[in-house]
């Protein structure tokens, strides 16, 4: 496994005013009146907040590749889980007109 | 093993320290795995009840504190940045600077967890804890009884990770005061600041899934 390089203390604060401005971002559009476009907005920058912490704070960017493949494992199989369960749930109407 | 290493850190089924470290590393996230799956059951809960009471969660969510929530994202956001940049420190041999931001991480984990109490208070005393206290009336107040278990279940978990997370963290910054860790081994320190993202990687998912469904219907 390679040396980890040691990252700036200008690169780490300026993730956590991103980060910090992403919530206030999510906070404040989350107040208005958008529909389903708040889901839409909140989870997506709920995703690119995880995102930073994972490629910086936890280091992934300087990672091994195998801690970089377990890391997506870890974060895919939760997706898959449901995906799967949405799945049986929208298809149950069908398959239950279907067999009557 | 490098010579200014401490001779103990290097356990005897071990050839060396990196070999050691990425046995720590691996470890790690592979327990880091199973807490993202762990959570995930109750996610993959919450999208179902999301999808089918959709205004049972958008009403239940504004009984929820907006700003407190939005404090303690912040809190936690911060107190990840001081972890990651105690492990800089001690990268650095800065000692002393790294204890100092694993105890300021610790506190701040103390901070929300603090706010966290004071917000399941006031939700008590609105009666809002299904199976404890609960007062809600209305048409969709039964559904609302799933959101708010899906909160205390999530955020309760949530919190003893924090509370765990906290006492880590006073551990590494006891050790790191008293010279247990420097630049060539610091391999705890880094394993704990893992486990703090991950405490904070799942805050930034439930905060939006409970405290912002807001507008979203």
């Amino acid at each position: 496994m390679t040396q980890q390089e040691i990252p700036t203390l200008r690169s780490q604060l300026l993730v956590l005013a991103g980060l910090l401005m992403l919530l206030a971002l999510s906070a404040s559009l989350s107040r208005v009146p958008l529909g389903w476009w708040v889901l839409v907005i909140t989870a997506s920058v709920a995703v690119s907040q995880a995102l930073l912490v994972m490629v910086v704070f936890m280091r992934l960017k300087s990672a091994h590749p195998a801690l970089r493949m377990i890391a997506i494992l870890a974060f895919a199989w939760p997706l898959i889980l449901v995906a799967l369960t949405l799945g049986d749930y929208f298809t149950r109407s069908l398959l239950h007109a279907a067999l009557h | 093993m490098n010579a200014s290493m401490p001779a103990a850190a290097v356990q005897q089924q071990f050839d060396d320290a990196p070999q050691q470290k990425e046995a720590a590393m691996l470890g790690m996230w592979a327990f880091i795995a199973t807490e993202v799956l762990f959570f995930g059951v109750l996610f993959a809960a919450y999208v179902i009840c999301r999808w089918r009471f959709q205004l049972a969660f958008v009403e239940g969510s504004s009984h929820l504190d907006f700003p407190m929530g939005t404090a303690e994202t912040a809190i936690l956001l911060t107190s990840g940045c001081l972890s990651a940049i105690a492990l800089r420190q001690i990268q650095l041999n800065k000692a002393r600077q790294s204890a100092v931001l694993l105890l300021a991480a610790s506190l701040l984990g103390v901070a929300f967890l603090v706010l966290h109490g004071m917000e399941y208070h006031d939700e008590f005393k609105e009666g809002l804890i299904p199976g404890i206290r609960y007062v809600e009336k209305g048409p969709s107040a039964h559904e609302m009884e799933l959101f708010f278990a899906l909160y205390y279940v999530t955020t309760g978990f949530h919190s003893l990770h924090v509370l765990i997370g906290v006492v880590l963290l006073l551990i590494m910054a006891l050790r790191t005061w008293r010279g247990s860790f420097c630049a060539p081994y610091h391999t705890p320190i880094e394993i704990t600041g893992l486990y703090w993202s991950l405490v904070d990687i799942v805050w930034i998912f439930v905060y939006p899934a409970f405290y912002l469904v807001g507008s979203a219907g």
